[in-house]
């Protein structure tokens, strides 16, 4: 854990990913702004000090087969290891599913660093072309940073034999964004990266994640991921 | 304790959270609520400490502060009060307690007041303004300061700005030493970008007692990072290291530097400089004894004045060497109208933009001056500062002869800041001086006096010592003195140029003080001004001139400065030069209009989203005496409907919408120039308030959803982000506003927006409110009052203008 290459970043972005969150699907984006994009990255890449940090924990999610719509028919427990009280007890039941049969859980956090806030903003006084596809490029850069931690933590897993399931965060689905207090205070995310919690449990840099990421034995569900696995099918940024 | 520091060997103790751990502390249990349920445990961990052999113990009260004691569990017990006080209680119980059983009294040994950091992120990046950190850390001092502390500890922070609130909430409520420690990372950066020479600048300027290092890095790691701070620090040093890097093993993290080997560490840094050494994180009371068996009867070096000038940032530090500073003077008022009307309208983006354009000319220093008579200039100075700091890196002069503006600017500038300025007047200096020793600023110091300016050297010189003693008198040393000799035009005397330059030279070699000068005064009421200016300025920098204040814009100037660099050899290999060189000749290529752009008509300028286009195309149809309304109705507005309708049937995009916008913008500066030279103004279709709701700092939705309204037209008030509902109403009301529009990105965040309206609404407001942003959906807008959900940018456009037709606005 610790620092993730922006250099590496920058090479790993999904420029696909980019023109998704500005609204472009289904077809390529007209040749000025696929030129701006690039020129946004590289400043990016300058700029950004991606910083992670993770914690593995036992895992135990339950979920009430019969009853799938109520939150409360879904509950997963922390532990540390050989430990018997749970350290965090979550009522979700989405997270309960993503955790379905995983006998451990990795708590992550990222963070992309302030620099890249502060570049936001000197676009929005500028250049607002710029900072639109600033803010796009920044979403799709720390997704970037968290699949480069995800596939360290899968080659850790796979040699054990097991599997990783895609990544859930607080907000998704049923798990309320108060869960956000508890990452936060499990992984110190402040004094070790420099991650902040505002009143209103925003993160601040704001291109930044936290996560849970299920670890199985059973291959199974570990495809199924990130819009597909959303019911907001009216959202302008479904990924196709 | 002033007299031990940096004079004797001191140690602090060790980590505490680890230790209490172990007697039971659970996980997300808080540690400071200890000091009233399990005093005992605590005063037996300060009590080991001491017997191991440290001389300052830190409190219990590393987390205490406002925001987190709300989060406390039976919050009405848990006070900031109580636990400083119950915490500062315990160390000096114990300390009486070990002094009992060792029969010892001449061992020093204090009680540290342990300030952490607020965990909150400072605007503009965050959430918390300045004031609200002081405040909060006010609160703490004045408890710790009543119960009796030694010192304050400030340590753990890792943001520049939230330590000077922290050190001025320290020395402005106490008089007890101030010991800051900050926690680096392996590259000596701080979280929000800070080195080690720009902290340290900024916290020598604010007069703290002693530096260092603590956290974030065991003593091998600190090994590396220390020289950077014994070169340029003129304070004893303080280094409280983790007892090496974390390891995770079963989801605890571990520190697993055994004692022998961090006494070891630590000696070695003691040898390096530190004075004061103890640990943090994963210390126990062994490896502090063995630091102390180790080390205590090290002799320490002493502490020399590296007698640096020095300002900085947010992030660096700039020294005043032998390579002289450019410091752009372009924002300031004097002699510029469109700036002074920029500063009437509030317009600070015009302000921020001419900061941009002197930093990529290569201005390393931003002259800030917002003095005009008709507005509330400290107010000005302060978002002026605050504003440019949370987008550029340069330091700032503080330009003003307003001693309420100039405290307000010092205050709010986070690093350590120039100051113009002072001169030899009693009044300047009562009045200047002190607040320049509070905020620890470099001091601009004009050399005249109640008699004006002198006409010869010695006179000149004369005021430079009164000023440079009656400087010392007020605690600020000579290496935070900078002197302007004074630039007279030659076409008023002849020897002008001489004596300035003379009294230059024997300023900077004799009486070994830096210096200033504001060049181009020398040319005043001459034809081709910059041929004179630039020789002058050559001449200057050869005779001592350490920061000239120039217009970086100006080439022949920045020619000079690049030249003399490379001639006095502080331009290794000349790149510098060389590369200024092929710059210019880039933006010679760049400016040659080439036959297509000629061609572009306007709306295809705005519809291709190309800026400088449609401003030559707005400059040649004005010039066609074509009526500005017309250019406007005819043929930009048309194109800019050409583009929402392909943003709404999905064959344009967010940045073309933006790009267009952009050109728009360009041909709007176009027609405002030809319009203000007529006397004229532009007229605007109606007013509209837009925010971020409260809570919210998410606005780049806001800002677009503004510029576009502006494109068409409209006059928009814009409130920022995180706006309460009271602000809103407040505006609506003041400005008789007819169309509201606010912005919101969380769930957590939407109440506010229904708030919002509600207050509207109940005090009767008569307007129409359109709301948007990613959490909000047509259900939600209808739920919460509502008159219009836009689901994208265009959609406010299109309604604003429904209702201006309407003549609802």
């Amino acid at each position: 854990m610790g620092a993730i290459d922006s250099k590496v970043v920058y090479e790993m972005v999904n420029r696909r990913e980019v023109y998704r969150y500005l609204g472009i699907q289904g077809q390529m984006p007209d040749q000025s702004v696929c030129a701006l994009v690039e020129e946004v990255l590289l400043e990016l890449m300058q700029c950004m000090e991606p910083r992670t940090i993770y914690k593995v924990y036992d895992c135990d999610s339950v979920v009430d087969k019969l009853d799938k719509q109520r939150a409360d028919t879904g509950l997963v427990k922390l532990y540390y290891a050989k430990q018997e009280n749970p350290v965090m007890v979550i009522k979700s039941r989405n997270l309960a599913d993503n955790l379905y049969q995983c006998t451990k859980v990795v708590l992550m956090a990222a963070t992309l660093g302030v620099n890249v806030d502060k570049l936001l903003q000197r676009y929005e006084i500028i250049h607002m072309a710029k900072a639109s596809i600033a803010q796009a490029c920044g979403a799709a850069c720390i997704e970037a940073c968290c699949n480069l931690l995800q596939e360290q933590i899968r080659q850790q897993a796979a040699q054990q034999g097991l599997y990783l399931r895609p990544r859930f965060s607080a907000g998704y689905g049923d798990l309320p964004l108060e869960t956000q207090k508890d990452i936060f205070a499990q992984l110190e995310c402040t004094k070790r990266i420099g991650l902040t919690l505002t009143q209103s449990l925003l993160m601040l840099p704001t291109k930044s994640v936290t996560a849970f990421i299920g670890i199985t034995e059973n291959h199974q569900g570990c495809y199924i991921g990130k819009c597909a696995s959303c019911n907001k099918v009216d959202c302008a940024f479904r990924e196709m | 304790m002033r007299n031990l520091l940096g004079k004797e060997i001191l140690f602090f103790d060790g980590g505490m959270g680890t230790l209490l751990q172990e007697r039971g502390l659970q996980a997300g249990e808080i540690p400071e609520t200890w000091n009233i349920l399990y005093p005992e445990k605590i005063r037996q961990i300060h009590k080991e400490y001491l017997l191991a052999g440290c001389n300052i113990v830190k409190a219990n009260t590393f987390g205490v502060n406002c925001f987190k004691c709300k989060e406390m569990p039976h919050s009405a017990e848990y006070t900031v009060e109580s636990l400083v006080d119950s915490g500062i209680r315990l160390v000096k119980e114990a300390i009486v307690e070990v002094r009992q059983e060792l029969h010892n009294n001449e061992r020093p040994m204090y009680t540290a007041l342990d300030i952490g950091s607020l965990g909150k992120l400072l605007k503009p990046l965050g959430e918390l303004t300045f004031v609200q950190a002081y405040e909060a850390f006010r609160e703490i001092v004045i408890a710790g300061d009543k119960a009796g502390a030694d010192c304050i500890l400030i340590e753990t922070v890792s943001d520049s700005y939230e330590i000077k609130a922290a050190v001025l909430a320290a020395k402005e409520n106490s008089s007890l030493p101030v010991i800051v420690t900050m926690i680096f990372d392996e590259n000596g950066k701080l979280l929000t970008g800070g080195d080690v020479a720009s902290a340290t600048a900024m916290l020598e300027g604010l007069g703290v007692d002693a530096i260092g290092f603590n956290c974030g890095l065991g003593p091998e790691q600190m090994k590396n990072l220390l020289p950077q701070l014994t070169n340029c620090c003129s304070l004893p040093i303080v280094i409280n290291p983790n007892a090496g890097l974390p390891v995770v093993i079963n989801g605890k993290t571990v520190y697993n530097v055994a004692p022998k080997e961090f006494a070891q560490s630590v000696k070695i840094l003691v040898e390096m400089g530190a004075s004061v050494v103890g640990g943090c994180c994963g210390t126990t009371p062994e490896h502090i004894r063995e630091v102390v068996t180790l080390c205590q009867n090290m002799s320490i070096q002493p502490i020399s004045d590296k007698n640096l000038t020095v300002i900085s940032s947010y992030n660096h530090a700039v020294y005043f060497t032998r390579k002289p500073l450019i410091i752009g003077e372009r924002i300031n008022p004097t002699g510029k109208s469109k700036f002074k009307q920029a500063l009437r309208d509030h317009d600070m983006e015009y302000i921020y933009k001419e900061g941009l354009v002197q930093e990529e000319k290569g201005a390393q220093i931003l002259d800030v001056n917002v003095g005009l008579p008709e507005i509330d200039e400290p107010q000005l100075m302060e978002e002026a500062v605050t504003g440019i700091q949370a987008i550029m890196d340069l330091p700032l002069q503080i330009d003003t002869s307003d001693t309420v503006a100039m405290e307000r600017g010092l205050r709010c500038y986070n690093g350590k800041p120039m100051l113009n300025s002072v001169n030899g007047k009693k009044e300047s200096m009562e009045s200047v001086f002190p607040i320049a020793k509070k905020y620890g600023a470099v001091v601009v110091c004009l050399c005249l006096d109640e008699s004006g300016i002198p006409e010869t050297v010695e006179g000149r010189l004369a005021i430079a010592e009164k000023i440079v003693k009656t400087a010392a008198a007020y605690g600020i040393p000579k290496k935070n003195l900078v002197m302007d000799a004074l630039v007279l035009t030659i076409s008023t005397g002849a020897e002008n140029a001489n004596i300035t330059l003379e009294t230059l030279r024997r300023i900077r070699y004799e009486m070994g003080l830096h210096t200033v000068l504001g060049v181009s005064n020398i040319s005043f009421g001459l034809p081709e001004r910059s041929r004179i200016n630039t020789a002058f300025f050559t001449m200057a920098m050869h005779n001592g001139l350490s920061a000239g204040i120039v217009n970086p814009s100006s080439e022949p100037m920045m020619a000079a400065y690049y030249s003399f660099n490379a001639l006095i050899g502080e331009d290794e290999q000349c790149m510098e030069y060389i590369n200024q060189c092929a710059q210019a000749a880039d933006k010679t290529a760049a400016a040659a209009p080439t036959a297509k752009d000629k061609s572009l008509t306007l709306e295809d300028a705005i519809i291709k989203g190309l800026s400088e286009s449609a401003y030559q195309a707005t400059t040649q149809l004005l010039e066609q005496n074509i009526e500005s309304l017309t250019i406007i109705n005819d043929k930009l507005i048309p194109a800019l409907d050409v583009v929402g309708k392909g943003f709404e049937e999905k064959k344009m995009f967010l940045p073309q919408l933006l790009m267009s916008a952009d050109a728009a913008k360009a041909s709007f500066e176009a027609i405002k120039e030809a319009l203000s030279k007529q006397g004229r103004k532009s007229e605007s279709k109606a007013k509209i308030v837009i925010a971020t709701v409260k809570g919210d700092i998410h606005d780049i939705g806001k800002n677009i959803v503004k510029t576009l309204l502006e494109n068409y037209g409209f006059d928009m008030i814009d409130l920022g982000k995180d706006v309460a509902p009271e602000k809103i109403l407040e505006t609506v009301q003041e400005h008789h506003v007819k169309l509201v529009g606010l912005s919101a990105l969380m769930t957590t965040t939407v109440v506010n927006m229904e708030a919002t309206i509600k207050l509207l609404r109940e005090n009767g407001v008569d307007c129409k409110i359109m709301v948007g942003g990613a959490v909000l959906t047509q259900e939600y807008a209808d739920m919460i009052g509502a008159d219009f959900y836009s689901k994208d940018a265009m959609g406010s456009v299109r309604y604003a203008n429904e209702l201006y037709e309407a003549g609802e606005l």
